[in-house]
């Protein structure tokens, strides 16, 4: 008997090793058969397995869950040889590039390394934890990565094809992508799956370094440019984070879970600034924007859905240990100016790409607030966020991808009559845009508990709203632009690589369902994970929690389906002869069948066009960025401040 | 029961309600100018009407948001009668005057665009005095509930004095009056034509007119519950409000858009923050 369960525990033991092993290592495989495969079809082939395979191993690793794998001592070896390599690696591409900073940046964490290597191996005493684990936090994140970013691979096959076509790009670079897009995959999983910190680091510069081969795939001087700055601020971040491990090894920790037991504030908050690079928040924010110079897909995975998430994960997944310290006090406050600024100068961009990227900063803004303030409450609405960001904006990217290929354009102002021209792309972007600001979807409902959660601390709750209004701001706009149609009687569908398509529909019909039933989702996963991670709140905290599960949710979805099917019965009975053209500044000319020019003055034919409102003058980018940015440095350094205090 | 009748009140009620306030604005109004002025039930017959005209729109886009627009806004309503969550109620009000933006931004008359971008500066300028009463109503009854209202000892006025004072400016814009009456209004505009709703013919104006009904009644039921308990009072206040906001409109004329926002972010929304504030201090001094 004792044997047979001995031998179970062992299988389960090997499973697990196995889940981690699979999912970090299959979709640098899949890259690297990509990257070699001579013909595209064969190269399409082998990234649509690879994103299959590693879809369902991520949703099967879930339902292990939780497990931790623990190794034997050799593993810190490999880490640090890892480790080197990759800084190795970083080194020379920034060499390449003639980015010195970078470079010595790169000698500072080789030394800072070797040191704790060094001051390891003279035996101080450290506590051995688990190094890679799966629980409720990183399930969640592994299955954005694998099942969303599975469906932006296969999408990548078609956008590929088509942005090749368009000069973009020659068969060995679109190879390289490949590689790095795949293989990018598996190191995110590594990433949230790592508990020790040394791992950790290790992904946490691999994901830096796709992030830069990818931003500088078009080898253009502007993408050049921006891959260096992308692996500048990120390689900061590195550099820190390695200097938290050292911190970290002095304490006694030697892995997450250990800095979360043993409370070693410096750590935490050497951990936060590295966070604040990878997500891109105010004053580390502007490589965000740069990235955006990369091919869409990129956009889409690394810059929306997944890698820009890992720094709110960190934040996230440390916040419940330092519950009401001032140091999360002043996270919360970083969070929610990010928050706020971010959203102001997204309404003042017209280039859609710009708009995302920002609105993503947000985004990422409001989940660090929320893991700052450090209630169940706010933990939840942050993983909620976490969660429907990530579906609502890659899908998002991907539209705008798509749109850009067919007109050419990505300005917001150039997307009138879309429904038209490509009514499929046009209605899933609008659908997609509406998941982010209506009630019964779940973009909306996570606002509404921050919001909540945040009126403890009323600077953060000022934030919080101020940021909300503008968000609704700049979405109103584009969604009025997207849907601005003549009347016609047949839409046809456009012509798009199949892959695209598919997955442009699969992903709308995820967001769409599950943004529906982000209540029962709150209720049956985010409520018992947020009491998890603080199983010791106060009765009052866990009330908060509960109440948002119980919000009154039949109206929320029976009076939106009822106007919703009001709609489709008008518009099934439609009767053509009741369209008229729109009244403009004066009588209509009936030149062509959809005129919009008007009788002006000596009747002359004048064109009637309004754009939208940006406020350029008011929310000048130029101007504000480095007001904000200074402010944002003031608050990092009152972050060591408080730390200084303590 | 009692949940049975809160909703056939709202639902039903409701719209009959905030109809012949309109057509008590409708009197006041031409009294005040010195004409006759229409019968009290003239916004009856209008809708009945307009639901007899042809329906003609533009484009089938904009059709989708009228029924948005009527269906959030009675959902406001049914939330706040159910005794349920303020921010979400917040929420479907603010996305039913955003659905008129959406629906009219679709279309190409500059008119109708125009009016779209004023009514969401109008948002902009009234959405933090409403945010700002739901924190106040928060700090003073400790939860999000509506219902908790009701279980108030002393009226909120007692309070929340300035955040009464920025709301009934907030009234003003949401009631589209003069002198913040940029978006849309019942007189047709020089420069705007009929703005927000130009598009809109036929049936779909008259639903949009049954929203605004609805609207009417709502906002002076909030008026109404900063009396809560003393009810009659509060009818009693909020009909005096409304005949003030029906003065105002006659009296002002009508400014610019980005003024509006300036002088809503300057004294109404400070004087809501102080009085948040002060619910504050009183809070962590209180324990």
């Amino acid at each position: 008997m004792e044997a047979l369960i001995g031998s179970q525990g062992l299988t389960k033991m090997t499973r697990n090793e196995l889940a981690v092993a699979v999912l970090v290592v299959l979709p640098l495989v899949g890259g690297a058969l990509a990257w070699l495969a001579p013909w595209r079809w064969l190269r399409s082939a082998v990234v649509w397995l690879t994103a299959g395979l590693s879809a369902a191993a991520g949703v099967y690793a879930v339902t292990l869950l939780p497990f931790s794998v623990t190794l034997g001592s050799w593993h810190e070896v490999v880490a640090v040889v890892c480790e080197l390599m990759l800084v190795g690696l970083v080194a020379y591409f920034a060499w390449d590039e003639r980015g010195w900073l970078i470079v010595g940046l790169c000698a500072v964490q080789v030394g800072v390394l070797i040191f704790e290597w060094l001051e390891g191996a003279g035996q101080i005493p450290v506590i051995k934890d688990a190094v890679f684990c799966l629980d409720g936090l990183a399930g969640a994140l592994v299955v954005i990565i694998n099942v969303i970013g599975g469906l932006i691979l296969v999408y990548a096959t078609g956008y590929m094809k088509v942005h090749s076509c368009h000069g973009g790009g020659r068969g060995a670079r679109e190879g390289r992508f490949f590689l790095v897009l795949t293989g990018f995959l598996g190191l995110m999983n590594g990433l949230v799956l790592a508990n020790h910190l040394g791992w950790l680091s290790v992904f946490w510069e691999g994901t830096t370094l796709c992030s830069f081969l990818l931003i500088r795939h078009e080898g253009t001087p502007e993408a050049r440019g921006n891959a260096r700055r992308a692996l500048l601020i990120n390689v900061f971040g590195g550099v820190v984070m390695s200097l938290a491990g050292v911190v970290a090894q002095r304490g006694g920790a030697e892995s997450l879970e250990g800095v979360l037991g043993s409370r070693l504030t410096v750590v935490f908050v050497l951990l936060c600034i590295a966070a604040l690079a990878k997500s891109a928040q105010f004053p580390l924010q502007s490589w965000l924007l740069g990235a955006m110079v990369a091919p869409t897909p990129v956009s889409a995975l690394l810059h929306s859905a997944t890698m820009v998430k890992a720094g709110a994960y960190l934040v996230l997944r440390l916040a419940p240990a330092f519950e009401g310290s001032a140091v999360m006090d002043v996270i919360a406050l970083i969070g929610g100016f990010s928050f706020a600024v971010a959203a102001a100068l997204a309404v003042s961009q017209s280039n859609a790409k710009r708009v995302l990227a920002y609105s993503t900063i947000s985004n990422l803004g409001l989940i660090v607030a929320c893991a700052g303030i450090g209630t169940p409450l706010a933990y939840a609405a942050a993983l909620m966020i976490v969660c429907f960001h990530a579906a609502s904006k890659g899908l998002l990217f991907l539209c705008v991808g798509a749109i850009e290929q067919e007109i050419g354009s990505r300005d917001i102002e150039d997307m009138g009559s879309l429904l038209h021209t490509m009514p499929l792309t046009a209605g899933v972007t609008i659908a997609g845009m509406l998941t982010m600001l209506v009630p019964p979807f779940g973009m909306l409902m996570s606002k509404l508990m921050a919001i909540e959660a945040a009126i403890e601390a009323p600077l953060v709750v000022l934030l919080v709203i101020a940021g909300s209004a503008l968000t609704v701001f700049f979405w109103a706009k584009w969604i009025g632009r997207v849907q601005t149609v003549s009347y016609h009687a047949r839409y046809r569908l456009e012509r798009m690589p199949r892959s695209m398509m598919g997955v442009l529909v699969v992903l709308c019909a995820m967001v769409l369902g599950g943004g529906l039933g982000s209540l029962a989702i709150y209720r049956q996963v985010i409520e018992p994970m947020a009491l998890g991670a603080f199983p010791h709140a106060a009765e009052k905290a866990v009330a908060a929690l509960r109440a948002a599960g119980q919000l009154h949710s039949w109206p929320i979805l029976v009076f939106p389906l009822l106007a919703v099917i009001a709609w489709l019965v008008t518009v099934w009975r439609f009767n053509p002869g009741y369209v008229r053209l729109p009244y403009l500044a004066g009588e209509n000319r009936d030149e062509t069948e959809l005129s919009y020019k008007f009788t002006s003055v000596k009747d002359e034919p004048v064109v009637a066009w309004a754009t939208s409102l940006y406020f350029r003058r008011t929310l000048n980018e130029e101007r504000i960025t480095p007001w904000a940015n200074l402010l944002a440095w003031l608050l990092v350094l009152s972050l060591l401040g408080v730390l200084g205090g303590r | 029961m009692g949940t049975v009748m809160a909703l056939f009140f709202v639902v039903v009620v409701a719209p009959l309600v905030g109809l012949v306030l309109n057509g008590a604005d409708r009197v006041v109004t031409a009294r005040l100018q010195g004409r006759v002025g229409p019968p009290l039930l003239q916004p009856l017959y209008d809708l009945v009407k307009l639901w007899r005209k042809e329906p003609l729109v533009v484009n089938r886009v904009q059709i989708g948001y009228v029924y948005l627009h009527l269906a959030f806004m009675v959902m406001t309503l049914v939330l706040l009668a159910l005794g349920g969550d303020m921010v979400l109620a917040l929420f479907a009000h603010a996305f039913s005057a955003l659905s008129l933006v959406i629906g009219a931004s679709s279309v190409r008359s500059p008119f109708s665009r125009i009016g779209a971008q004023r009514k969401i500066m109008q948002m902009l300028a009234y959405e933090p005095v409403f945010i700002l009463l739901v924190v106040g109503i928060y700090l003073r009854t400790g939860s999000f509930m509506a219902s908790a209202v009701g279980r108030l000892d002393a009226p909120l006025i007692v309070s929340l004095p300035l955040v009464f004072l920025a709301y009934l400016v907030a009234l003003e814009i949401k009631l589209e009056k003069s002198p913040f009456d940029v978006a849309t209004s019942h007189h047709a505009h020089q420069e705007l034509v009929k703005g927000v709703t130009l598009e809109y013919a036929g049936p779909y104006l008259a639903l949009i007119e049954v929203a605004h009904f609805y609207e009417t009644f709502l906002l002076l039921g909030i008026v109404a519950a900063f009396f809560v308990r003393q009810i009659w009072l509060g009818v009693g206040v909020a009909l005096v409000v409304y005949a003030g906001a029906i003065v105002v409109d006659n009296v002002c004329a009508r400014l610019r858009t980005t003024w509006m926002v300036r002088c809503l972010w300057t004294v109404p929304v400070m004087l809501a923050v102080c009085n948040i504030i002060w619910l504050y201090v009183r809070r962590t001094q209180g324990g």
